[in-house]
């Protein structure tokens, strides 16, 4: 709840920078600028409610309100699409919620110098419509793609489905422009200019605001890589009779070293298993089909074809064998906009009640994939047994670094959680069991989030171990920038920032 | 004629074609109803399955011409492996043929 | 009495509520006209469903939530748009239900006292004069056939052709064309005795009850005149007479509806219809809603544009047109006249970018708005009713387009 109330006079401020239709007091404004789809304690949301939404169009106005909330001590929460998987866009201690989804603006296309420069509210989807007429593309490809805005992206420094190929949020943002949390409007990028992609000069303060989750400050325009519309796509789903061919038929097709290579996602048996239960490609799979791999291909024709032939033989040769153009081309088209659906959710007995999704995204190296993905099954197979509200959804692994999909990988497993059911004790519950799948990320070298954030309970209390030393420069970062702690306070674990003096 | 009549929108009966699985139209999997009694299923008429069946798939072809130019068919990526292996075989037959003559 | 009301309302539409509520992915926010316009999540089908999980768990009514659904042209975007429906709709019988939901709350609203000022004037305006108050024009029931003036049509037979509001009283020559398109295929029909309004716009803006007295009007006058067949040619009357009529007479509904463009693609194919006059424009083909997104009608149309002579077709296709809407729908521009108009501005620019000059519609409703919006672009482009290039190919003379 929010520690300092909004009072009319402030209101009337607001009113005055962004315009009175543009200050929501309301409470279904309020109550819809709260959860994200990461798994909610639905039971407590009258606890995360903003005090009040402003809807700003321009820069100017967002650095003001900022201003006006560092004046008063008033906490700020940015939120873009609201579609993330943790809990960057959640008010902890109400405030101001500046929802930027007004600042959709396309403000400079630039094809000589390969640009594109935008305010952050805008999608990437509804970009790549606008811009496909110059024969370019901004290939940043969550599994929300249709629905995350580029504003989320930065703030949580996401990661792309093609990154193999096209590098993920961090690499295709060129420069962006943010307000701090005192109001001063900077640009920043790898050093100077807003499109220069490589620079030497000063620090590269691109990345400290890539990726904060609002608590350094808010982007307001970013402009953004354009690459040449691909000629091409390559997707093929290889089947094989157990998750060790598969993890080791992975390791090779990623080492092959081929250019257009986008990305490969290993799925495991108990992934294989739930996918039986409603999705046409997997239900009439033979019993022996145990575990998949998906690959897919961006680029010229004449480079995706033999490279195809290549990562064909590849996967044959490691025991895949190819699912056909029907499952591989249906499945990877639905991968730009894979969310889970609340109806996969089982009770023990089958039968199906609605559940959110927690989407576990820590980055695991190769050479640990078997050990984590089996103790993470044996965690959540204890809590499914005990509480009955829970349901194992199995692992992706995806490749994980930009350019090179090879090394470490994305690491997912899915959990279903039934809502409606959750009190008190079954949310400590999820708590406790999202705490032992965080441990067992870090006793094998891992790293919380590959792309969501350590902003979820279970997460955020582990950011000081797996910063080690780093965490004491974050929080000396956090408080040069930020001397009220009014952006998005709760954070991170970035309240300890404060409690020293 | 072919219009709308409430009489046509009945599905037809389901049979079992997997455990938890039935089907009522050929090639479109249905959940085993008696696994739906805590979330009750709904009365769909039968152009309403259609559509979405329809739907589902011309999105899906939509997503690929968005994301690319065209898309490189892996069975045809297959054929013209074996056709090259059959190519070589038959290059190596012949070479060693002529060896021997 | 509101309380009972609200409680009945929240436990019926509450599972589906956590359908999207335990999902929070909101695919549908960048499909949704409104959404894009106005970039308030207030206005978010995904709101639309929290708000119900709020009324269950966070004491919010009917009062606090009423005005955000006004938000929504019931396009049906959303709801095709949702992975729930769309991947997994029809695997579970089960899909994302929005446009109900968006019309029960309307309904909630007006019963429990909270109406929206336009709308109830809309209603009370249709009840009186038993067609829509449409805008600019004289309504009186006497004149609903107008239209059909001079085309000799018999009262009644097998098949009835429905003419609605907006076509009987404003654009006129969309009936007309129509009629004189059906004739010139041999294809027999008939009017009705008194043509009521379908009752489907006052049902959109919550009045239930005052909805099912024009449907009754309807069905008894279909009766009375041994119809068997109802042809429409405004898609919301189509969704009125396969969805609200299906549900107020449940099994005793035994006509037969077929939209225009079905039947007209259909008679093309099998040569009862010809078309051989060219027709030299450059044309695009606006999906209206609910023949596209709420029913997926969207091949005929596009068949019978490829048969006429000497168009060049310009077609965007149909997914990307789930974004689209001329705002016109689901009492929308009644209540929120701006935004509306806003929403066709944005979807006559489309047009202009594809260098067309005429945008074909194949829905009466939204040919006003469009039109207006086309005469404000430089390039002029002019909005025609697909049976008005059907008549014109056909060499028919339905005296041009006419409001």
């Amino acid at each position: 709840m929010s520690s300092v109330a909004i009072s009319e006079p402030v209101i009337d401020e607001l009113r005055a920078i962004v315009g009175p239709t543009y200050v929501l007091t309301s409470k279904t404004a309020r109550y819809n600028r709260t959860r994200v789809p990461a798994p909610f304690p639905v039971h407590r949301w009258s606890e995360f409610l903003p005090d009040i939404v402003v809807l700003p169009e321009t820069t100017e106005q967002v650095s003001e309100v900022v201003k006006l909330a560092n004046r008063l001590k008033i906490p700020v929460v940015p939120r873009a699409g609201g579609t993330g998987l943790a809990d960057g866009a959640v008010p902890l201690r109400g405030g101001i919620l500046v929802d930027i989804k007004r600042m959709d603006k396309i403000l400079e296309i630039d094809l000589d110098n390969r640009t594109v420069t935008l305010q952050p509210g805008i999608n990437m989807l509804k970009l790549n419509e606008e811009i496909l007429k110059y024969g370019v593309f901004y290939p940043d490809d969550p599994a929300s793609y249709p629905c995350s805005l580029v504003g989320g992206r930065i703030g949580t420094s996401g990661f792309s489905l093609i990154a193999g190929r096209y590098g993920h949020t961090r690499d295709l943002v060129i420069s962006m422009q943010v307000v701090l949390p005192t109001g001063e409007i900077i640009e920043v990028g790898d050093g100077g200019g807003r499109k220069i992609r490589k620079s030497s000069t000063g620090f590269h303060l691109k990345h400290l605001f890539m990726g904060h989750q609002g608590t350094l400050g808010i982007c307001t325009e970013a402009t953004l890589e354009l690459v040449p519309r691909p000629e091409a796509e390559f997707a093929a789903f290889f089947g094989y009779k157990d998750f060790e061919s598969a993890y080791r038929s992975t390791g090779a097709l990623t080492k092959s070293g081929l250019a257009t290579l986008a990305s490969v996602v290993l799925f495991d048996e108990r992934k294989i298993q739930y996918l039986r239960r409603d999705d046409e490609a997997y239900i009439p799979q033979p019993r022996n089909l145990k575990s998949v791999i998906a690959v897919s291909m961006y680029g010229a024709v004449d480079e995706v074809k033999p490279a195809g032939r290549r990562l064909m033989q590849i996967a044959k040769d490691t025991g895949g064998k190819y699912l056909g153009d029907e499952v591989s081309q249906g499945d990877w088209a639905s991968r730009h906009d894979r969310y889970a659906t609340p109806l996969h959710g089982r009770l023990l007995d089958r039968r199906v009640v609605p559940m959110c999704w927690h989407c576990e995204d820590a980055s695991i190296n190769y050479s640990n994939i078997p050990n984590v993905m089996r103790e993470w099954h044996e965690i959540a197979d204890r809590y499914i047994k005990k509480y009955g509200i829970f349901d194992d959804w199995g692992c992706f692994f995806y490749t994980n670094a930009a350019y090179k999909p090879w090394g470490d990988y994305l690491s997912e497993i899915d959990i279903g959680i039934w809502e409606q059911k959750l009190n008190d004790k079954t949310w400590k519950a999820w708590v406790n069991c999202k705490r032992e799948i965080t441990e067992v990320t870090l006793k094998y070298n891992g790293s919380i989030t590959a792309c969501h954030g350590s902003t979820r309970e279970g997460d955020a209390e582990y950011v000081p171990e797996e910063m080690g030393g780093g965490f004491e420069v974050m929080k000396r970062i956090k408080r040069v920038l930020d001397p009220n702690n009014i952006m998005n306070p709760g954070k991170n674990m970035l309240d300890n920032a404060y409690e020293e003096d | 004629m072919f219009g709308f009549q409430l009489k046509g929108q009945r599905p037809p009966k389901p049979r079992r074609v997997k455990e938890g699985v039935v089907m009522r139209f050929d090639h479109v999997y249905e959940i085993d109803p008696d696994r739906m009694s805590i979330i009750k299923q709904q009365e769909m008429p039968v152009w309403d399955t259609q559509r979405i069946i329809a739907n589902r798939w011309e999105h899906l072809s939509w997503m690929h011409n968005h994301f690319a130019d065209s898309v490189i068919s892996g069975e045809e990526l297959e054929k013209e492996i074996e056709e090259s292996k059959k190519k070589i075989r038959t290059t190596k037959k012949s070479t060693s043929r002529r060896k021997k003559r | 009495m509101s309380d009972d009301l609200q409680q009945k309302f929240v436990k019926k539409w509450l599972d589906n509520a956590y359908g999207c509520f335990s999902s929070g992915h909101k695919f549908c926010r960048e499909v949704c006209p409104v959404m894009q316009v106005t970039r308030n999540e207030n206005h978010s089908p995904t709101a639309f469903h929290a708000n119900i999980v709020a009324m269950n768990n966070n004491g919010l009514t009917v009062a606090d939530v009423a005005e955000d659904y006004v938000n929504c042209t019931l396009c049906g975007a959303c709801e095709l748009r949702c992975p729930n429906t769309l991947f997994t709709g029809d695997f579970y019988r089960n899909r994302t239900e929005t446009v109900k939901v968006v019309k029960a709350m309307r309904a909630l609203s007006v019963k429990s006292g909270v109406e929206q000022p336009n709308w109830k004037r809309w209603v009370e305006a249709t009840i009186d004069k038993k067609s829509e108050p449409v805008l600019d024009v004289p309504i009186d029931q006497d004149r609903v056939a107008d239209w059909a003036k001079e085309l000799d049509l018999p009262i009644g037979g097998e098949t009835i052709l429905f003419c609605d509001c907006e076509a009987a009283f404003y654009r006129t020559s969309v009936p007309k064309a129509t009629a004189m398109v059906l004739k010139r295929a041999g294809f027999k029909f008939g009017l009705m005795k008194e043509q009521w309004c379908c009752g489907g716009p006052a049902a959109e803006m919550g009045y239930v009850e005052q909805a099912r007295e024009f449907a009754e009007h309807n069905l008894s006058d279909w009766r009375a005149v041994g119809a068997k067949r109802i042809i429409t040619l405004d898609p919301h009357d189509y969704i009125t007479f396969t969805e609200d009529y299906p549900a107020y007479f449940k099994n005793g509904y035994d006509m037969e509806i077929v939209h225009i463009t079905e039947l007209v693609a259909e008679l093309i194919k099998e040569k009862k219809l010809r078309l051989k006059k060219p027709v030299k424009r450059v044309v695009t083909y606006h999906d209206p809603c609910r023949l596209n997104k709420r029913k997926g009608i969207y091949e005929s149309p596009r068949e019978i544009l490829r048969s006429i002579p000497g168009l060049t077709f310009k077609d965007v296709d149909h997914v990307t047109q789930w974004s689209y809407c001329s705002g016109a729908g689901g009492g929308f521009a009644v209540e929120r006249p701006q935004i509306a108009e806003e929403i066709s501005r944005r979807r006559m620019s489309r047009a202009a970018e594809l260098d067309v000059d005429i945008l074909v519609s194949a829905c009466v409703w939204s040919e006003r708005p469009l039109t207006a919006r086309g005469k404000e672009l430089d390039s002029k482009i002019e909005v025609r009713d697909l049976m008005e290039l059907v008549a014109e190919a056909a060499g028919l003379d339905y005296g041009g387009v006419k409001t």
